[in-house]
């Protein structure tokens, strides 16, 4: 059989942002691949350490396009632990709030991106449509749609007004109708199911063994959500559950990743009824004392690490981020190989691919 | 023949799914606008263009300092004598120096602000102080 070697990226219509691939072929199927990364490399980690504290937490949000908030977040609170200082509970709220806007956002986002690789264009205007609430709420909240900047250290800087928080109830319903809708679309769409059911498998040893997190390796059966297992305010007083697959293919982690989309619209209604009264942040002083500390949150992708070293000045002595993307990354290769050539886009679809957060 | 009535049975319950949307769509607006574009509704608390209330600033340099794309500066001759030279294409529109401002001083409306070639609007100049 002929055997082919076909080039994917650095910058192809299939992929967001830039990534290489080299797949070769033996007539139809995928005998190999190898990829290339690092074309985004920003070198973030070392730029904080030129930057002070208060800085770095607009630095850090730019590490991701779709997971901001997350970032600056989960980056907040490694300092806010090395300073040694609680958030206000309100604060807590607010910001888990716009954790779950932002895992709607990105999950709707994706499954359009799936969709539209798949052929469904249909069903990838329908998911960007009902994204926009989410954002829109977002811009609302925050004054950014992607930026949001909410984040200070010690708390957050924005509120939710009653007229605001009922406007939001509102766009919750349309949204929750919407979404449950676009799970209904994907539960019965016979075509997206013929198209990704044991497509790009991944077994849950293959996904011990890369350290997989996130809905990936959810959908292979592995259960681990920061939320449940680290829990802090507000998820310590929410009840939610962990929607869990284990056919471990494209078809199980779009499933997860709806269920999740639909227990995010929960948790936002829950948490902006349960929200308490109070102020929205503390007085945190500029000079970070010695020492170290780490910090985990579940992005939209899995489990975000922040590690925050600090020798007493204004500005830190490292920033080490480890992102949920770099090990779904990775696995491409094993789940690339046997498919057949048309299936690769739905195999570099189905991880959810943010090289920006891999690379940053 | 049964695989091909089951495949029937399973098409046509998704036909069933998708008909109540379709007949929806047909009756409502599209969702798309129509260009040129009607004035955007941007929200009360957008991060727009950064302004200043001069007479509030003491030319402490806190929102210099915290500035993270490095789009102020602070230019001291004396202590009463000081211009606070803002950059908006440098501007990430953070607001961070809005929050640092222990003066109330400086803050962000909600006003868009498009790119620009003209010297004037590239380097702004938002206190100009002298003693009095």
């Amino acid at each position: 059989m002929t055997k082919t070697v076909i080039p994917i990226g650095p910058q192809h219509p299939l992929l967001k942002e830039p990534l290489a691939f080299q797949i070769m072929l033996e007539g139809e199927r995928v005998t190999d691949s190898t990829m290339r990364m690092g074309y985004v490399h920003r070198g973030i980690e070392r730029l904080c350490q030129e930057r002070t504290f208060i800085q770095n937490i607009h630095l850090v949000e730019r590490v991701c396009g779709i997971c901001s908030h997350v970032h600056a977040m989960t980056y907040c609170r490694a300092v806010e632990l090395l300073l040694g200082i609680n958030v206000p509970p309100r604060a807590a709220y607010l910001r888990a709030l716009l954790c779950e806007l932002e895992r709607i956002h990105s999950h709707l986002l994706w499954l359009g991106v799936l969709a539209r690789n798949v052929g469904l264009d249909t069903i990838f205007m329908y998911a960007w449509r009902d994204r926009e609430v989410a954002l829109d709420i977002m811009e609302a909240l925050s004054g950014g749609r992607v930026s949001h900047a909410v984040n200070i250290i010690g708390g957050v800087r924005s509120d939710v007004t009653p007229e605001q928080r009922e406007e939001i109830l509102e766009q919750l319903t349309t949204l929750d109708r919407q979404v449950n809708w676009l799970l209904g679309v994907v539960e019965h769409e016979r075509s997206l199911q013929t198209r990704t059911k044991g497509v790009g498998l991944l077994s849950l040893q293959q996904v011990r063994r890369y350290c997989v997190v996130g809905p990936v390796a959810r959908a292979s059966g592995l259960d681990a959500d920061m939320r449940r297992d680290e829990p802090r305010t507000p998820y310590d007083r929410l009840s939610f559950n962990v929607p869990m697959h284990t056919a471990g293919d494209v078809w199980a982690r779009t499933l997860v990743r709806m269920q999740e989309t639909l227990i995010s619209v929960e948790l936002c209604r829950d948490i902006l009824k349960e929200m308490p009264e109070g102020p929205l942040a503390v007085r945190a002083p500029r000079r970070v004392p010695p020492g170290e500390a780490i910090s985990r949150s579940e992005a939209p992708r899995g489990e975000l690490f922040y590690y925050v070293r600090s020798d007493g000045s204004d500005t830190p002595a490292r920033v080490k981020i480890r992102t949920p993307t770099l090990p779904s990354l990775l696995t491409l290769p094993q789940q690339l190989k046997g498919v057949t050539m048309a299936d690769v886009s739905v195999v570099l679809s189905g991880v959810d691919l943010c090289i920006a957060c891999a690379d940053r | 023949m049964i695989r091909t009535a089951s495949t029937l049975l399973e098409n046509l319950k998704t036909l069933a799914y998708l008909l109540p949307q379709l007949g929806r769509a047909l009756v409502t607006r599209p969702e798309t606008v129509r260009f040129p574009f009607a004035p955007p509704v941007i929200p009360k608390g957008y991060r727009g263009r950064v302004e200043i209330h001069p007479e509030k600033c003491h030319g402490c340099g806190l929102c210099v300092r915290d500035c993270p794309a490095f789009a102020l500066e602070l230019q001291r001759e004396e202590l009463n004598t000081f211009k606070l030279i803002y950059y908006p294409e440098r501007c990430a529109y953070c607001g961070q120096c809005e929050v640092s401002c222990t003066f109330g001083a400086i803050y962000q409306t909600n006003e868009f602000v498009h790119g620009t070639d003209d010297l004037a609007q590239l380097v702004v100049t938002l206190v100009d102080r002298k003693p009095a």
